[in-house]
């Protein structure tokens, strides 16, 4: 005799077998567990399945309460949900590992390094490049230019030296493009919804990509000849994916404010993207500014990108320490300067370049004038002949934790220069283009951090234009990447917000790879300076296949092999969780790593749900798992002594059956195959 | 003469072992007539043991208490020579003989007073009647489940469950082609601060085997199994004996009395963890599996031990059974409250005069027990508060005092009834840290190193209301009538004494002067004689001090023991 009784609202018909939980899958609806497995026995113990019934006092566990007739079932009440989540906090409280690697975590865009280093390895070019594209579609021009944050996070760099993996993504890219085998996109059907971006450069085109791919008709504006914005003109090496931006109109040569409105696009398009990036170079506010021969840096390097070649003098001084002063004192050799100066006032050690870049800076010959700053240019007819430095010392920290420089009183110095290059820093332009509300005191287009959308309903922004201003490339991806989502949710009606997702993570030492074997970073074969100073030819070669996969090798592979399936993370996020509530000391149970020959137990990810034991046993027919001490103490372990351990027979349903990345199977084909 | 020397596990502790060895000593010497040496088990007078009660030839009673092995001398003596002025200083005072004038003992009726050893004393004293009457009779199983339904009698272990309804589930129960039924008895005392089920196993064995063979005849089960945690080793031996005995005398075994009634039973000994108190986890470990609660429903009485329907209810509860059965149901009901009927074994422990077990009616107030019975607090120190249930019960204030002894009053104070532990604290009892040692009983994870951080004056703002939290979590949440009971000891705590946890937090005090992370030892230079007592009881020789001249505590190096203050007989050593 069936029974029948409804979950939130829904009819639900169960035999007398049947518990909440079994009848509710059967009618298709999800209830949250990390325990129950149906070959099992219930057991009852994660305390997930939580649900309220109407007049029943207590709150029951779908997974092993009989419905009865009539019964009035909520999955989502405050209490439940209060329960659910203060249980999945406890667990998470004690759960030791990294969801996902440091280099990913650390990458703006959250681009999964570690699954296309893996395929790198593998020789499957083409995934990790597919990889890359569920990040933003860039990753040829990205794998050069990006300072690359992912590999200032890398484990490895506490064995040796980092993961090469900025260019093993451009090594993937280059290959399958040689290869003659392009990365294909594809949609989702259209929408009909229409949405104008404004800007083509790394922000635009990674909207356009994702917001394509949602569906929708877009619309790219940009100013310049080309499609690229600063990846194009700001940085000399660029190549545009053909693949992605099939389908999507490109308008170039238009600007904003002169060639097209900000009000008309907003009336005719169902939402606009504001990614018009950051052009305008900052003044240094010092006298003799405006004399012939003090240039704009971003200014140099965009005539630079349209195909000028510039004339300097043979004495060249940039000011700024970061890459774009890098871009011009080198671009600056190359176009044949004798002596190229950089000015910056602080030391090497605060320098925001990368290092790489400064490396070759000198390699090329360029002076490094540190603990100086500018403070007057003069000339003669109106063309600057020398400057005036400000003789620097560092003081005390300021708010960004550097040292700030402080002027030696009296000290100054005067060298006689050509040419000066101002990069110290962009703003954006955008006087003229958006209604004056939109922008904020600096300048800029202020947005909403988390939904990017501007004072305007359907306007939003992206990337250098926004908020504070100027960053790397990646980060305007970032941004590019989740304003499109949000665009997406508004034009689909849904909250426009994106989730940020929670991660467990840990931190580690060198001591915790005391025992990895050194294997050297891949040296990039290139130019050598000689080679490379007066031409603009790229000065890497790119990994050969070899180089390559034995780099990618090298990867520890930090992040958890059981991230897609783990049950863990995902109700974790679905819920809500906050587990620092919860912090306290983490359970270092030590001591029973291998299980057998193939299996591998990290008590510090177990949640004791119990699945792998119970599965050895009920499933299996075996007791070869079981549950040792008490509390925080409990671990799985096998019952048998290390010597007996051969009724063992790696039939891997443990591994199955582990809510999280608890048990695994440890040769490395299997770990890879999960991951994909 | 009749000297009985007390030789439960209470009265061995204190050395009755050796009075008794002394007296069996002398007795061989010399080997008078008329004198005979025996033993019985705890009388409940903890707090005098050891105790020896000399019977006279006109059986009256002169009982002798704190009795050493160098009273055993004297004692030969009057009981040889019936001279009983020998022993006039050991005679227990009038005011301490109202311990056991004030109860009314019914499971503990023999306690104390026949010799678990001996089944024809247990006979002496009815023992084995109300087994006799019931099949002798051919009382149906109904008719007795009746009697314990008019009695009212409840599950003595904790939860308070009416006794009659689980045995006519288990009797109800389908059994399936074997007919296997079995009834278990939880004798897995675990509470900290409870001991009758022990006193009752060393003391009356045999009760608790016609109480289990009642409840087997009720049920249909053939099979009878006693789990004893295995820190009760002379409950073992005793009860392995009676088994003996009984089996014997045809009240265990095949065809028991004649009639068609079989039933065996046996021990198991528990490992010690502290959840195989609950009954599923109870089931789980006599099947030699980890000790872990079961998901009810299946409820033992459907599908128990080896999934067969199955009984268990605690030593004490069964101990009543045959008394219920010889007097009659009504005559028990006849104690106590509406819903709370009979009488109830306490364990009295903690800061209280007189230490040990007290069997009072239903209804009783808890200041009669404490104060009247107990005699109220040692040193002259103030109640401050009774912790009630264990690790499942909860602290009741001074200001609840007059609640009185029943399932329901007990319940709305947030403690519970329990298993009857009454751990007694006065004003030098630290709450947070008696919330603490509870938990330590039930769960080693977050919430306990919560409360330890408070403990230990690293408390931080919010701490309480996550302890809260966590505690509403877990009844909601939890599988097993512990699960849902353990967080009582924190709650009630927080629900008294919440200025103790906020002094603990905020101003990282102890007001009771016990957490030792939050004190400090010194010693009052006025009052310091220089007796150097304190110093020669110092384990990190932390005290310095000439000879009559006031010694002092070196802070870096004192562990805080606690020995010197204990030491102290000047009141000199103080803590701040």
């Amino acid at each position: 005799m069936s029974i029948k009784y409804t979950i939130d609202g829904v009819e639900v018909i169960a035999e007398p077998s049947d518990t909440i939980l079994t009848s509710a899958t059967r009618a298709g609806i999800e209830i949250p567990t990390l325990c129950f497995d149906k070959r099992t026995a219930i057991y009852g113990a994660c305390g997930i399945c939580l649900v309220e019934v109407e007049g029943v006092p207590k709150l029951l566990r779908a997974c092993s309460a009989r419905p009865q007739e009539g019964y009035v079932v909520h999955l989502h009440s405050e209490r439940v949900d209060r329960a659910r989540k203060t249980a999945l906090e406890l667990l998470l409280s004690d759960h030791t590992g990294d969801c996902r690697g440091p280099c990913k975590l650390n990458c703006p865009a959250m681009t999964d390094c570690q699954k296309y280093v893996g395929e790198i390895r593998e020789g499957r070019y083409k995934d990790a490049v597919s990889t890359v594209y569920e990040a933003f579609p860039l990753p040829a021009s990205i794998g050069r230019v990006c300072p690359h944050p992912c590999e200032d996070a890398c484990r490895r760099k506490m064995v040796e030296e980092p993961i090469s993996i900025a260019f093993l993504k451009a090594f993937a890219a280059d290959k399958i493009e040689a290869d003659g085998d392009p990365y294909v996109v594809s949609c989702e059907p259209d929408t009909g919804k229409r949405v104008a971006i404004i800007g083509g450069g790394p922000a635009g085109l990674t909207a356009a990509y994702f917001l394509r791919r949602y569906g929708h008709a877009v619309t790219i504006f940009d100013q310049q000849p080309k499609m690229g914005g600063m990846l194009r003109y700001g940085i000399p090496e660029y190549r545009l994916p053909k693949a992605v931006l099939d389908r999507v109109e490109m308008i170039n040569g238009v600007k904003l404010g002169r060639d097209i409105q900000f009000d008309e696009l907003r009336a005719e398009y169902d939402a606009v993207l504001l990614a018009l990036g950051a052009w305008r170079s900052m003044n240094m506010r010092v006298p003799g500014e405006d004399l012939a021969g003090v240039h704009g840096g971003i200014d140099f390097l965009e005539r630079l990108g349209l195909g000028e070649r510039p004339t300097l003098g043979e004495r060249v001084a940039v000011c700024g320490g970061g890459n774009t002063a890098m871009d011009c004192c080198r671009t600056a050799v190359r176009l044949g300067a004798k002596e190229v100066y950089v000015v910056y006032r602080r030391t090497r050690a605060e320098m925001p370049a990368a290092d790489i870049e400064i490396e070759e800076a000198e390699e090329e010959g360029v002076t490094f004038k540190f603990l100086t700053n500018p403070i007057e240019f003069y000339g003669e007819n109106g063309h600057v002949t020398g400057m005036k430095l400000q003789v620097m010392e560092l003081g005390e920290p300021d708010a960004s934790g550097r040292r700030r420089p402080v002027p030696v009183e009296g000290a100054t110095e005067d060298i006689p220069v050509d040419d000066v290059l101002m990069a110290i820093g962009q703003g954006a332009d955008c006087a003229g283009a958006v209604a004056e509300e939109l922008l904020t005191q600096r300048g800029t287009i202020a947005c909403d951090g988390m939904t990017f959308r501007t004072a305007y309903d359907n306007v939003f922004a992206a990337g250098d234009v926004t908020n504070r201003g100027a960053g790397i490339a990646i980060q305007a991806i970032a941004e590019a990447q989740k304003a499109a989502l949000c665009i997406n949710n508004y034009l689909e009606g849904d909250e426009v917000r994106a989730q940020v997702p929670y991660f467990v993570t840990q931190e580690k030492t060198p001591e915790d790879f005391e025992d990895e074997p050194k294997q050297k970073r891949e040296k990039m074969p290139g130019l050598t300076p000689e080679e490379r100073r007066d031409n603009f030819e790229p000065i890497y070669f790119g990994f050969t296949e070899e180089q390559a996969q034995r780099e990618a090798s090298r990867c520890l592979e930090c992040g958890c092999h059981d991230y897609y399936d783990c049950r863990l993370i995902k109700f974790a996020n679905r819920f809500s969780v906050e587990p620092e509530r919860f912090a306290g000391e983490m359970h270092d149970r030590e001591d029973v790593p291998v299980v057998s020959e193939v299996i591998v137990h990290d008590p510090d990810k177990c949640v004791l749900c119990g699945l792998c034991y119970r599965t050895c046993d009920q499933v299996v027919g075996k007791t070869f798992l079981g549950l040792y001490n008490r509390g925080f103490s409990t671990v799985v372990n096998p019952m048998v002594p290390e010597e007996a351990r051969t009724f063992c027979t790696s039939c891997l349903k443990c591994v199955e059956a582990c809510p999280t990345g608890a048990m695994r199977s440890f040769p490395a084909v299997e770990r890879v195959t999960q991951l994909v | 003469m009749r000297l009985i020397v007390g030789e439960g596990s209470c009265g061995l502790a204190a050395g009755a072992g050796a009075v008794h060895t002394r007296l069996q000593e002398l007795l061989a010497e010399a080997n008078p007539t008329g004198v005979e040496l025996g033993i019985t088990g705890c009388n409940g007078m903890c707090f005098l043991e050891p105790i020896v009660d000399l019977y006279d030839d006109e059986g009256a009673l002169h009982r002798l208490v704190k009795v050493q092995a160098k009273d055993a001398d004297k004692i030969y003596q009057a009981a040889t020579t019936g001279d009983l002025s020998l022993v006039d200083g050991l005679r227990i005072s009038a005011e301490d003989a109202e311990f056991l004038d004030k109860q009314t003992r019914i499971a503990l009726r023999d306690c104390g007073i026949i010799d678990p050893e001996s089944i024809d004393d247990y006979l002496a004293h009815g023992g084995y009647q109300a087994i006799t009457k019931i099949l002798a009779e051919g009382m149906s199983q109904e008719n007795v489940i009746h009697e314990i339904d008019v009695a009212g009698l409840r599950g003595r272990g904790g939860a308070g469950f009416p006794t009659a309804f689980k045995w006519r589930a288990a009797r109800d129960a389908k059994a399936d082609e074997t007919g296997q039924k079995y009834l278990i008895c939880n004798a897995d005392e675990g509470d900290p601060g409870a001991f009758m089920d022990r006193a009752v196993i060393e003391g009356d064995p045999h009760s608790l085997i016609e109480g289990m063979l009642i409840g087997a005849y009720c049920i249909g089960a053939s099979e009878g199994i006693v789990y004893v945690r295995a820190e009760y080793p002379l409950a073992i031996i005793r009860l392995r004996k009676a088994i003996e005995d009984a089996t014997a005398r045809g009240y265990l075994g095949d065809n028991i009395l004649g009639s068609d009634f079989s039933c065996t039973l046996r021990i198991k000994a528990g490992a010690g963890a502290f959840v195989c108190g609950e009954e599923t986890a109870l089931i789980e470990s006599l099947e030699g599996k980890r000790g872990m609660p079961r998901l009810k429903p299946p409820f033992p009485a459907q599908a128990g031990y080896w999934l067969k329907p199955s009984n268990i209810n605690n030593v004490e509860t069964y101990a009543n059974v045959a008394w219920i059965i010889v007097n009659g149901g009504a005559a028990y009901a006849a104690m106590g409250t509406e819903n709370s009927r009979g009488t109830k074994v306490f364990a009295l422990s903690g800061k209280i005069r007189r230490g040990g077990l007290v069997e009072v009616p239903m209804g009783t107030t808890l200041r009669e027990v404490i104060f009247d019975i107990g005699g109220g607090i040692r040193n002259g120190k103030e109640f401050k508060a009774v912790q009630l249930g264990g690790p499942s019960g909860g602290c009741v204030p001074a200001s609840k005092l007059d609640t009185i002894i029943d399932y329901a009053e007990l319940s709305a104070t947030g403690a519970i009834m329990g298993s009857g532990g009454m751990v007694v604290m006065d004003e030098s009892t630290c709450m947070v840290g008696m919330a603490r040692f509870f938990l330590d009983f039930t769960a080693k994870e977050r919430m306990l190193e919560i409360l330890s951080r408070v403990v230990d004056g690293k408390g931080e703002e919010g701490d309480i209301e996550k302890l809260e939290e966590l505690c509403y979590a877990i009844k909601d949440g939890a599988l097993c009538g512990l699960g849902q009971t353990a967080p009582n000891p924190v709650l009630t705590t927080i629900r008294y004494f919440r200025d103790e946890f906020e002094a603990h937090i905020a101003e990282h005090r102890c007001p009771a002067g016990e957490c030792r992370e939050l004190i400090t030892y010194y010693i009052d230079q006025d009052k310091c004689v220089g007796c150097t007592a304190c110093a020669r009881q110092c384990p990190v020789q932390a005290i310095s001090g000439e000879r009559k001249s006031p010694h002092k505590i070196d802070p870096t190096l004192c562990i805080k023991c606690g020995n010197c203050k204990t030491a102290c007989r000047f009141g000199a050593v103080q803590v701040r």
